[in-house]
């Protein structure tokens, strides 16, 4: 097999319907919390058959588990609680938690759902976290009363259910940040110093993945975050974002994770524009640094518009790739 | 010293009915409800917030703006020659934006916001005004940027509304420029600009409104505008503050001392400290105590809290003397 352009997901799976039902019936009282642990457990060893289906080289676990990405670590951390509903945008609401106290770390959060999806492959799979600047800029803070104070505090945190990963058996970590770009003059390099207090010392491979937002602003400033992989959306711009790389290249030290599925769209993609932009990329990093992944968290999406997207997106990877070898 | 809003106010709460403007907008779209049916929950909705802030003792209040799907696009994508693009993130919020795009000559055609404000108004007997986005932070919001053609087309289309309000009886009419605390100056006409906005206003008192940021370096050429009542964000803005010390302000203001984009809540005597300390420089009696920008970034019960508050420490600043 030609080396390179392997392929994975960014974290979030479509929840089956049956385990978004039991969620709902959980949050009235209507089902146990031991089944919707039984039906979530059911649904991650789904998500994985999939993956292992479509042959995928790196997976994850599909986040059966959690609602959100920032709430789903505050209703676990010490120091934070859950909060209340705020708006995004147009009728998109979500609950934001707030920082009441001092951030601690005392039983790992994530570690026993990646272990029992690592139990159901022999791929690798991601450990997944948000990001320390991603969790306080999506949270209220009571506590602390300066964003340095805060995303540190965080970022020490997270350093240790990194260190509780990678002690499992992480070989791959991924620490999301979405709003790494939210003021980038002013709070970038806060960023990747959180992110350094995330990483140091912890022995496995860290990739992030970083969506939508300003890109060019924080380009190539992103390339000093102490990561193995970056990953970016490029399908919803259709693939113009990669002229980022003819003024300043990417680092030639790091992968480039290339999405090519738009998670915000139902119509399910040509294999041929899948796979004109993977070539695309291909002008300006080589194979064995370009991953193929969708552009973000694929729980917006059907698990049928899953299939099938992913489907595009292997067999567009596997066009080009019997191009590179030929 | 009295209290008003700055605009916004969270339409949906955690109370069991608190999402029936939510399930009314996804059925909508999935066009399970007609536009008729979607006015009556909005009406509802608007009229509920609208008691709400008066019901906790905020003299001058607002609709809410909850029929606005964002601070943009809303009044942009009725303007004739824009077309609304996709999602950006709104300042250093997370909160987002549709961004509109001039294709050609920007032109208002119809009122916007009138109707928001007859329903609002009809709901209360405090006095409700009505709270437009102003031309500079809509072309700056936009894909062409604050061209000067743009800028111009925007005036006249803001004027246009402003005239509309004013002509159905609209006592008070607030213009919100947030983008103006990333300008270096003002841009250039931007006082004819602002006669274009004003020009059709009648006897209604103008606002002009800044958030998300400090406008010290401005802030000498924004009073000198002729709107009735300057409001700023003296939380994120707290640098703003220096600069009030230094002026002799005859202009009565809108003091945004509440923290809106967090839900620690202040203490009032210390808010209202914070008001006093202006009072050799500020008109306070004849000068308004706010929070420092719309109140939907919190969920509905802290913005509940954040307008108690708010009352309380007017309330000291009146006892301890304007």
């Amino acid at each position: 097999m030609t080396k390179g352009l392997l392929t994975t997901t960014v974290g979030s799976f479509a929840k089956p319907e049956y385990l978004q039902r039991a969620r709902n019936r959980h949050a009235s009282g209507k089902v146990s919390a031991a089944e919707l642990d039984r039906l979530t457990l059911q649904a991650t060893k789904e998500v994985i058959a999939v993956q292992e289906q479509l042959g995928l080289d790196v997976l994850v676990h599909g986040e059966m588990e959690r609602g959100d990405m920032v709430a789903y670590f505050a209703e676990h951390m010490p120091g934070m609680q859950t909060g209340e509903l705020v708006r995004s945008y147009g009728n998109r609401y979500y609950h934001k938690p707030i920082i009441g106290g001092e951030l601690q770390w005392d039983v790992p959060i994530t570690v026993a759902t990646w272990k029992y999806a690592q139990s159901l492959t022999k791929k690798p799979v991601k450990g997944m976290l948000t990001g320390p600047y991603t969790m306080v800029e999506w949270s209220f803070d009571e506590h602390y009363g300066s964003r340095r104070d805060a995303v540190l505090g965080m970022a020490k945190v997270l350093h240790k259910e990194a260190q509780a990963l990678a002690k499992a058996g992480a070989k791959v970590i991924q620490v999301d940040e979405p709003a790494i770009h939210t003021r980038p003059e002013e709070d970038f390099d806060l960023a990747v110093k959180a992110m350094e207090v995330v990483v140091k010392g912890v022995d496995a491979e860290f990739h992030t993945h970083i969506c939508y937002g300003d890109i060019p602003r924080i380009y190539p400033g992103m390339l000093r975050l102490p990561v193995k992989q970056i990953h970016l959306a490029f399908k919803n711009t259709n693939f113009e974002l990669l002229r980022l790389f003819e003024k300043v290249p990417f680092d030639r030290s790091k992968e480039l994770g290339l999405g090519v599925i738009d998670v915000h769209n139902h119509n399910v993609e040509a294999v041929k524009e899948v796979r004109d932009g993977i070539r695309k990329a291909l002008k300006y990093v080589p194979p064995d640094r370009l991953w193929i992944e969708p552009d973000c968290g694929l729980k917006t999406r059907t698990p049928e518009e899953v299939r099938a997207k992913l489907g595009v997106m292997v067999s567009a990877r596997d066009e080009v790739r019997g191009a590179v070898r030929a | 010293m009295e209290t008003t809003v700055v605009g916004s106010y969270p339409r949906v709460s955690d109370a069991p009915d608190g999402q029936r403007l939510r399930r009314a907008v996804a059925r909508w779209e999935r066009r399970e409800l007609s536009d008729e049916d979607l006015r009556k929950v909005e009406v509802d909705v608007m009229q509920e917030v609208v008691r709400e802030q008066a019901s906790l003792g905020v003299d001058i209040v607002s609709d809410g703006q909850v029929t606005r799907y964002d601070p943009i696009s809303h009044f942009a994508g009725k303007l004739e020659g824009f077309e609304i693009g996709g999602l950006l993130r709104y300042f250093d919020t997370n909160t987002y934006y549709r961004q509109p795009r001039a294709k050609g000559k920007v032109r208002w055609t119809n009122p916007i916001t009138v109707d928001d404000w007859t329903t609002a108004s009809a709901a209360t007997v405090a006095p409700v005004k009505a709270v437009l986005i102003g031309p500079y932070t809509l072309a700056a919001m936009s894909a062409n940027g604050a061209s000067n053609d743009l800028l111009w087309d925007l005036a006249g289309a803001v004027g246009n509304e402003v005239s509309a309000l004013a002509h159905s009886g609209v006592p008070r009419i607030q213009i919100d420029e947030p983008a103006l605390v990333r300008a270096k100056a003002l841009p250039r006409e931007f006082d004819e600009m602002v006669d274009t906005v004003l020009e059709g206003r009648r006897r209604a008192q103008a606002t002009l409104f800044t958030y998300f940021g400090g406008v010290g370096h401005l802030l000498e050429d924004l009073l000198a505008l002729p709107f009735d009542f300057l409001g700023l964000d003296l939380v994120q803005g707290a640098s703003t503050i220096e600069a009030l010390r230094r002026a002799d302000v005859t202009k009565p203001m809108i003091l945004g001392l509440i923290d809106a984009r967090n839900t620690k809540m202040e203490d009032p005597k210390e808010v209202a400290k914070r008001a006093l300390a202006l009072r050799d420089r500020v008109p306070l009696d004849r000068s308004y105590l706010s929070p420092s920008n719309g109140l939907e970034f919190l969920p509905r019960a802290k913005a509940r809290e954040k307008l108690k508050v708010l009352v309380y420490a007017a309330k000291i600043v009146r006892e301890v003397g304007e």
